[in-house]
């Protein structure tokens, strides 16, 4: 049961091999991406069900430190999971133009596995770089002006990224002679100076150009607006999540007890100063959603920054209910794109958009029985929890901010259900796909809903293992496997 | 030079590059100069990643055959890293200046604060939301013709005690 590397294997070979399998036949390559997503699906799905305790793999065959290795953990597996049926549901099916999205996608899914499940802060680096190109493609793939603009400007603040998270990679580097997350951890005495915070803090402002922390997120809402709304989806709910993910792990081996928390903590609450008053003032659901989810990452910034287990079940909380929640209210922009006036009496052309619509605006504001509120609750005991003036800084500002988010979404319900006038725009339907991705969603939120509890004590199992340093350190330096294939030889 | 020196110098070399990409980004308007002030703050991010392991006197981490290691060597790791990141970099440039030829020939111009008003003007127009400032020029003549009865500050004073 060594397959975990094809996850990342697989769909990059596909993707590079799509053009040329287009060629042969276009119906084959249609069905190239679905079969190796539910094949990725498969193979995580099968370690995340049998695993026991967290495995560490050194894929080249030279034990850690010295080789790379693969760090496999309820919460590398959860993503890994949760990467292939994201992209499964929010696919190009109808897509006919070509091969182009679909391989990009390919990349994005061997990319986004490979951050999920490393445990080499350098290799961390490489498939987030390949990350940033497929989504920098895929961004641009509406192929208009405004959509190569958004782009550029993406690309120019993510190399910028690149740059400071390189130079904080160097700096580590400098600090302790190893860039295996573990080791590293090992040594982490020695990155508790000036130093080794300035690595933490460039890193996080590299990493966090994707996770869309606050000083770093001027391109948040131009790509949104400019790119198709299953890109948004894709790019708010899954890419974002990734990096957080990368950042906590680096977080939760290295820079646990240090001040690097009370960076994670301010960036944090700007991010949701900056992003939910944004959203207040925005006028078209694609802005205002794009500004929204920056307050929602600024949220998860806070809860993954409060100390200890409590922390990391708040964080994952808050990440795994954006990333469900999102998806679909982006994809319910497909055909509101409009401003918000013209969307007037919508609910009428289009009763099941607006009915999700307003489930997943409620769970996002976080009304009491869907999941938000649980994830809001378990967040608010945290930072009670926490017992510091700053936390209950935090604190106030999630309740302001919720009550903000509060305004904005009702406001856009009532607009949606408001009988119809001479604003309203034509078409407000929403074609047959949006509608059942969304209704996916909503399903899933509704079961996780009937079923809080179990998944409440599964996501505290999956933190406390997560935020556990020395079980890290000690899978990794000491019960690293060698896969099969290299024992042989 | 001593060994302490050409550290110094070297990790200040590095430094100044990045800051100088970074700040080229920043405030340069020419999105073609922005992307090379880009190479350049990520050359810098590469030196100092070279640097980080680079001994001073030492020779190149090359065992052939049988031989034993004989002195100090450099560090290989960080020049493994650097060639990655080198590779990446290249790639992200391309794909850089291709967005930029696109960009041009969709707005015809490289200036990006123009590009980025033409682009908000774009997304405002396609939400339907009225952008904030008219994309029309100001009807009349610009600057504004002088007017022509004012004779001079003293005069207005004096007049308006009169």
């Amino acid at each position: 049961m060594n397959n975990i590397a094809f996850n990342i294997a697989l769909p990059l070979l596909a993707a590079f091999l799509l053009p040329v399998i287009h060629n042969g036949s276009a119906k084959a390559s249609r069905l190239v991406g679905p079969f190796v997503l539910l094949a990725m699906c498969w193979f995580a799905a099968a370690y995340f069900i049998f695993i026991e305790h967290p495995v560490a793999l050194a894929l080249g065959g030279f034990l850690p430190p010295l080789g790379i290795s693969f760090h496999l953990d309820q919460l590398s597996l959860l993503m890994a999971v949760i990467i292939p049926l994201m992209l499964l549901l929010l696919w190009p099916y109808t897509n006919r133009e070509g091969f182009r999205e679909e391989a990009l996608l390919l990349l994005l899914a061997g990319a986004s596995s490979g951050m999920a499940l490393s445990g080499d802060l350098f290799n961390i680096y490489v498939f987030y770089e390949l990350l940033s190109v497929a989504s920098f493609g895929l961004a641009a793939s509406t192929h208009n002006g405004a959509a190569f603009a958004a782009t550029f400007r993406y690309l120019v603040i993510s190399g910028l990224g690149t740059v400071l998270a390189l130079t904080g990679i160097g700096l580590i580097y400098t600090q302790t002679g190893t860039l295996n997350l573990a080791h590293i951890g090992q040594l982490a005495a020695q990155l508790d100076n000036n130093v080794g915070l300035a690595a933490f803090a460039l890193i996080v402002l590299g990493i966090g150009v994707k996770a869309e922390i606050f000083p770093v997120n001027g391109w948040v809402p131009e790509v949104y607006a400019t790119a198709k709304p299953r890109i948004s989806a894709l790019l708010a709910g899954l890419i974002s999540k990734l990096a957080v993910l990368a950042i906590v792990r680096l977080l939760v081996v290295a820079y646990a007890d240090t001040d690097a928390l009370s960076l994670l903590l301010v960036l944090g609450i700007l991010g949701i100063i900056w992003g939910e008053l944004s959203a207040w003032r925005a006028k078209d659901l694609k802005r205002m959603f794009a500004f929204s989810s920056i307050g929602q990452l600024g949220m998860v910034l806070v809860a993954f920054s409060i100390p200890g287990e409590a922390g990391m079940f708040a964080g994952l909380a808050m990440m795994l209910h954006h990333l469900l929640v999102k998806p679909a209210l982006f994809m319910l922009t497909e055909n509101w794109s409009g401003s918000i006036s013209s969307l007037t009496g919508a609910a009428r052309q289009s009763p099941l958009g607006a009915a999700l619509f307003i489930l997943f605006a409620l769970s996002l504001i976080g009304v009491p029985p869907f999941p938000g509120f649980w994830a809001k609750l378990i967040m608010v005991t945290g930072l009670v929890g926490a017992d510091d003036s700053l936390y209950l800084l935090a604190l106030g500002i999630l309740l302001t901010a919720t009550v903000i988010e509060a305004n904005y979404l009702i406001r856009c319900a009532i607009q949606l259900y408001a009988p119809a006038d001479e604003n309203s725009s034509q078409s407000a339907k929403h074609g047959r796909l949006t509608l059942s991705i969304s209704s996916a969603l909503g399903v899933v939120l509704i079961i996780s809903l009937f079923s809080i509890t179990p998944l409440g004590n599964k996501l505290y199992q999956i933190a406390a293992e997560a935020s556990n340093r020395s079980l890290y350190i000690n899978t990794t330096l000491s019960n690293a496997q060698v896969p099969a294939l290299r024992k042989i030889q | 030079m001593s060994a302490m020196e050409l550290h110094w110098l070297l990790y200040a070399a590095a430094f100044g590059l990045i800051v100088i990409g970074i700040i080229g980004v920043v405030t340069l308007s020419n999105i073609f100069r922005i992307v090379l002030a880009l190479v350049i703050a990520e050359a810098g991010a590469n030196l100092l990643l070279v640097i980080a392991g680079y001994r001073f006197d030492a020779i190149a981490p090359i065992l052939s055959g049988s031989s034993v290691a004989t002195g100090v060597m450099v560090d290989p790791v960080p020049q493994a890293m650097v060639l990655t990141s080198i590779v990446i970099g290249v790639g992200i440039q391309a794909l850089a200046l291709a967005l930029v030829i696109k960009v041009y020939q969709h707005y015809k111009t490289l200036d990006l604060r123009e590009i980025h008003q033409r682009l908000m003007n774009d997304i405002d127009q396609e939400s339907g939301v009225r952008p904030l400032l008219s994309p029309h020029k100001p009807a009349g003549k610009r600057p504004l013709p002088e007017p022509q009865t004012v004779t001079g500050y003293h005069d207005i004073a004096r007049g308006g005690n009169e």
